[in-house]
């Protein structure tokens, strides 16, 4: 009660005094302690952000199989040799029928078809169109279903796809799980065939087994016009059957009008492939998990492919790595001083066990930097980036054998190991009650068998792009003290207007990002064959034209109008700022590497960003230094040079014009996979770069 | 004064009706299998080894109520269809023919459960779905599933808690729904479910304590799962040896549980129990083992008494040889006692029997009485 009392004195004293000091919450003090030194506070955070992502493979967990109901390798393979034998045969004979024919003709499709029907499977043959993939600006996410069939198709060039399914005898038929082989119908590999070979040996097996719960499909694509879009095409017809009898259908001997088969919703689906020979002594299964947009199946899928093939068959499993990653020195020495300080930490406590030697850090940041590229490309790794398109989990396994494809003696066994991967797989799949969710959707791959999560890679970002808030908010209260210092005017005074000007600059070159990442469409629709290369200079022309006309419509955005438009360089870099936090944080939701790379640039970017002329005018060593590194930075930052340099990192080196074809290339092969990075590029990056162009070169 | 007496009387009969002197009527068996899904076959395993364990030890198939959650044997997955087996050598299969099932799939939940165990059924449940005890009934109640600190998983969607068993112990005790009650379980830290439990007659086993994991015993690498779990595998291991007569004591039960074996620590909770544990055959529970009294008539009222046969605490499996000897030495005794209380009728048939069995020459007296009868004859007509 006394203490009360008390309070409400002290109360009542301080609104006696006139100016009420209402103390405000620990919070905002802490708001307020971070904004005030906030130079101090950015490079900390960047720095921290950029050690973060170094220290990324020393936090890396090892994999473990999340899900009760998978239980791989539980069961006894049931393989048997009648099996393998089925799979050998249908190998010798598309040699044979090599041997004897020329390419052309459905043959090959018909055999592998006759082979799926004797063992008791529903065979059916899918005609597609090769043309896929087109760029259209309102189809970024707009889901895999939006070409549509043209109607005046010619017959010249289709491919034709054979399925086979196998009916689950007990089974509510309400699942499936696929099975892809891409083959190519007419030139056909030896190492191609392989798959066949080890697919058809598991169909056999699975053909007689009695504990199957989903229904099998095995896909043999026409690999012809490459490993994605007959995938993509049986995936369309699949999901969305059309009733419209394309002219397709009746072309060449084949007729497949409703013939296309169905089953339940495609639970996983594994895309084999055999190819090359394998480098180590070892069989070699790569895995290939990226689909669109940097998306991953689910990490359980992997881990139980991992599992299989390193604890019950003995692959040497991998994943991509950056491999010039592997002999850059400076992460060699980075690799050792963490490996040092992992040592020292364990003398201090035996319990701190997050030291790795430093070749594992070196292999660990090659995969992550391999794992993170991939993901922020936004471009599917091989045919299973389909499946994702639909939601199904899915990746391609990759085998390179240690023998060469004509060696009779070795192919019993590797066709049996490799059924008995895929069967221990399906077999897992198969004890599956739900659809995959119990693990990671979110992660990146530092080794096939260690993981970095979500909740952790998120740091490095969020410490990356802690400090723009805060810069925004300093420089924010900084140029509004400025202004009321330049105008008397009362009605000039009200605070909250002042940043209103740098909004509209912003505003406005942010739109201009827009029209810029919608010319390649318009520039494609311009009649006449042309070159990747004049395209890019047409795009380029374009570009700049309209920059200078936005310059001129709306004054004060120019950066070489007088001084008396402009407005003050703090409050644009701030609106500036805040704009590229926003833009970050909203591509870290869609695509995190994209965003974690980004940031790498356009954080420092922005931060160093400040009026060139002051600097050269008071020519202080600390200033100039500022503007030269902000110069330097916003070179880097420049996409078609930040394009040139990772070119020149990954050992191509691309000088003068043919550098803007390439380019033209890229960006085009990333639209057409609809990835999300071209509209960040276009849309964030550019528009940012091109802000923090106009303050350096501000009239201040 | 007299008023006083009588009520004190009265008093003291109820309870002592309701006491533990109260006979032995019947044995009922409660097994639950509580969670679904494919890699839970044990626990459908578990259960159904015991079903069919107590129903060869003389629980007949109306007397258990039998719960499965999931239905392996007819799951997609199940290699063999139809087929359940609670070990890789595949010699037995637990899905037989004559299996009850009582409530399926999704009928076990713990609302049903809990109903079951009280009683109180909504009107349309048939008799066979009713645990029908009485006072008199000794009840094995079996669970299995994923449990954790004092919860029981059901159906991967509800949980029973330690204070929901205990309540309806409880319940089942003020209603007389039973006379003995052994609770055994088989899950993961399994002990924890017995915390609340407070009901006088109930004796729990359970395959952990706090904090230990039960395991699964082996993995049928045919089916692909694993196929029993630890405690119920030697649990079973000791009733295999076992036949209806046996008079393997509980305390052998208990004892036969290794922890090496179990990798978990088997649990008992005897303090509300009062019988000594070596002195209970687990026939009262795991069996239906009656204690026959043979009466002439069905009116004469037939009183309790306590058996005289000595229960062996050891492990029964090298004695059952002289065991069984045991029995039969106890034998005449049972006929010396009933034969005290046979009917007058017969008493006298056999007396005159017994008599007539003392005789040495019945030549010799079958002549006399014809002499006998001659000279009554001659008597009789000199008479008239």
């Amino acid at each position: 009660m006394a203490s009360e009392k008390r309070d409400k004195e002290e109360e009542e004293v301080k609104t006696d005094d006139g100016s009420p000091k209402i103390k405000p919450r620990p919070i905002v003090q802490l708001g307020i302690f971070l904004v005030a030194h906030s130079p101090v506070f950015s490079v900390v955070f960047s720095a921290a952000g950029v050690l973060a992502l170094l220290i990324l493979p020393l936090l890396a967990k090892n994999t473990y199989i999340s899900e009760n109901a998978l239980m791989p390798g539980s069961a006894r393979s049931m393989l048997s040799n009648r099996d393998v034998s089925d799979g050998s045969k249908l190998v010798k004979d598309i040699k044979n029928y090599w041997l004897n024919h020329e390419g052309q003709g459905v043959e090959v499709q018909k055999l592998i078809g006759k082979y799926m029907s004797d063992m008791g499977a529903e065979v059916y043959y899918q005609k597609f169109h090769p043309e896929g993939n087109q760029f259209h600006p309102l189809h970024f996410f707009s889901g895999p279903d939006s070409y549509t069939l043209l109607d005046n198709v010619s017959c010249a060039s289709y491919g034709v796809n054979v399925a086979g399914i196998i009916r689950a005898p007990r089974g509510d038929g309400k699942e499936s799980i696929v099975l892809v082989t891409p083959y190519d119908f007419i030139n056909g590999g030896d190492y191609e065939a392989l798959s066949l070979g080890i697919t058809s040996t598991l169909f056999s097996l699975l053909a007689r087994v009695t504990w199957l719960s989903k229904d099998i499909i095995w896909l043999v694509t026409d690999s012809r016009y490459g490993d994605y879009r007959p995938v993509a095409a049986w995936l369309t017809e699949y999901h969305s059957p059309s009733f419209k009898v394309s002219d397709l259908l009746k072309c060449g001997e084949l007729n497949t009008a409703d013939t296309f088969r169905r089953a339940g919703t495609v639970a996983a689906a594994l895309v084999l492939k055999v190819d090359g020979r394998s480098e180590r002594f070892e069989d070699t299964l790569s895995i290939y998990a990226e689909a669109s947009n940097g998306q991953m199946p689910n990490l359980d899928l992997i881990n139980v492919v991992n599992y299989l093939a390193v604890h019950r068959q003995g692959f040497y499993v991998k994943v991509e790595k950056v491999v010039s990653l592997l002999s850059s020195s400076w992460l060699k020495i980075i690799g050792e001083i963490f490996e040092a300080v992992g040592k020292l930490a364990r003398t201090l406590n035996p319990d701190w066990n997050f030291g790795i030697p430093a070749a594992d850090y070196l292999e660990g940041s090659a995969t992550l930097a391999s794992s993170l590229y991939s993901q922020a490309l936004g471009i599917p790794t091989g045919p299973h980036g389909a499946f994702r398109d639909y939601q199904v989990d899915a990746i391609t396994l990759k085998i390179s054998p240690r023998f060469p494809p004509d060696s009779k003696t070795r192919q019993h066994d590797f066709f049996l190991r490799g059924a008995r991967l895929l069967e221990g797989t399906i077999r897992s799949v198969n004890n599956l009650l739900e659809k995959f969710h119990q693990s990671f959707f979110l992660y990146l791959l530092t080794s096939p068998s260690k993981f970095i999560s979500v909740g952790v890679y998120m740091i490095a970002f969020a410490l990356l792009v802690a400090p723009l808030p805060m810069v925004a908010a300093s420089l924010y209260i900084e140029g509004c003290k400025a202004l009321t210092k330049s105008t008397d005017n009362p009605t000039e005074n009200l605070k909250s207007w002042k940043w209103l000007d740098a909004a509209k600059q912003v505003f406005a070159l942010h739109l201009l990002g827009f029209i810029v990442t919608l010319l390649p469409y318009f520039i494609c629709q311009v009649p006449g064959q042309h070159s990747p290369r004049n395209r890019s200079i047409m795009w380029g022309t374009t570009s700049s034209s309209l920059l200078l006309i936005t310059f001129a419509i709306i004054p004060g955005c120019s950066p070489f109008s007088s001084r008396h438009h402009g407005t003050n360089w703090a409050v644009l870099k701030s609106v500036t700022i805040s704009a590229a936090f926003i833009g970050l944080c909203l591509m870290s939701i869609i695509n995190f590497a994209t965003a974690e790379i980004g940031a790498l640039l356009l954080v420092p970017t922005c931060l160093m960003a400040q009026p060139i002329k002051p600097a050269l005018r008071s020519r202080r060593i600390k200033s100039l230094l500022g503007a030269f590194c902000s110069m330097v930075l916003l070179t880097i930052g420049f996409p078609v040079m930040f394009f040139a340099i990772s070119k020149g990192l990954f050992g191509e080196a691309v000088v003068g014009l043919s550098l803007g074809g390439e380019f033209w290339t890229w960006l085009e092969s990333l639209w057409a996979w609809k990835s999300a990075t071209y509209l960040y590029i276009g849309m964030v990056h550019l528009p940012c770069w091109l802000l923090c162009l106009c303050i350096l070169f501000h009239p201040s | 004064m007299k008023f006083l007496i009588l009520v004190m009387l009265l008093c003291y009969s109820f309870a002592f009706s309701s006491g533990d002197t109260t006979i032995h009527t019947n044995n009922w068996a409660v097994l639950v299998c509580t969670s679904r899904f494919w890699f839970n076959y044990r626990h459908m395993a578990n259960t159904l080894s015991l079903y069919r364990t107590v129903k060869r030890l003389g629980i007949p198939d109306e007397r258990i109520i039998l719960m499965l959650a999931d239905d392996m044997a007819c799951n997609a997955r199940n290699e063999y269809p139809a087929q359940v087996f609670n070990n890789e050598n595949h010699k037995l299969n637990l899905y037989g023919d004559n299996v009850e099932v009582d409530y399926r799939g999704y009928e076990v939940t713990v609302e049903n459960f809990l109903r079951v165990l009280t009683g109180r059924h909504e009107n349309a449940v048939p008799r066979s779905k009713r645990l029908l005890s009485d006072e008199g009934s000794h009840i094995l109640l079996y669970m299995t599933g994923h449990g954790g600190d004092e919860f029981l998983k059901f159906q991967d969607a509800e949980e029973l808690q330690s204070h929901d068993l205990a309540d309806a112990v409880k319940q089942m005790k003020e209603k007389r729904r039973f006379k003995e009650l052994m609770i055994m379980v088989d899950t993961c830290q399994a002990a924890t479910l017995f915390n609340q439990l407070q009901s006088p007659g109930v004796l729990a086993i359970g395959s952990s304590l706090k904090g230990e994991n039960s395991y699964s015993h082996h993995l049928d690498s045919d089916v692909g799962v694993s196929v029993v779990d630890r405690f119920t595998y030697y649990t079973l291991a000791f009733f295999e040896r076992l036949n209806i007569y046996d008079n393997a004591s509980l305390n052998s039960l208990f004892r036969s549980y290794d922890p090496k074996l179990l990798m978990s620590t088997a649990y008992y909770r005897t303090d509300l129990y009062q019988p000594h544990l070596a002195e209970v055959p687990v026939t009262n529970f795991f069996g239906s083992v009656m204690e026959t009294i043979h009466t002439d008539s069905v009116y004469k009222a037939f009183s309790s008494k306590t058996s005289n046969n000595k229960i062996n605490s050891e492990m029964p499996v090298n004695q059952l040889s002289e065991h069984d000897e045991l029995q039969k030495a106890n034998i005449p005794n049972d006929e010396l006692k009933t034969e005290k209380q046979k009917c007058p009728y017969t008493q006298m048939r056999v007396d005159l029997h017994e008599k007539l069995e003392k005789f040495e020459n019945v030549d010799t007296v079958v002549n006399l009485g014809i002499a006998v009868m001659v000279f009554v004859v001659m008597i009789s007509s000199s008479l008239l």
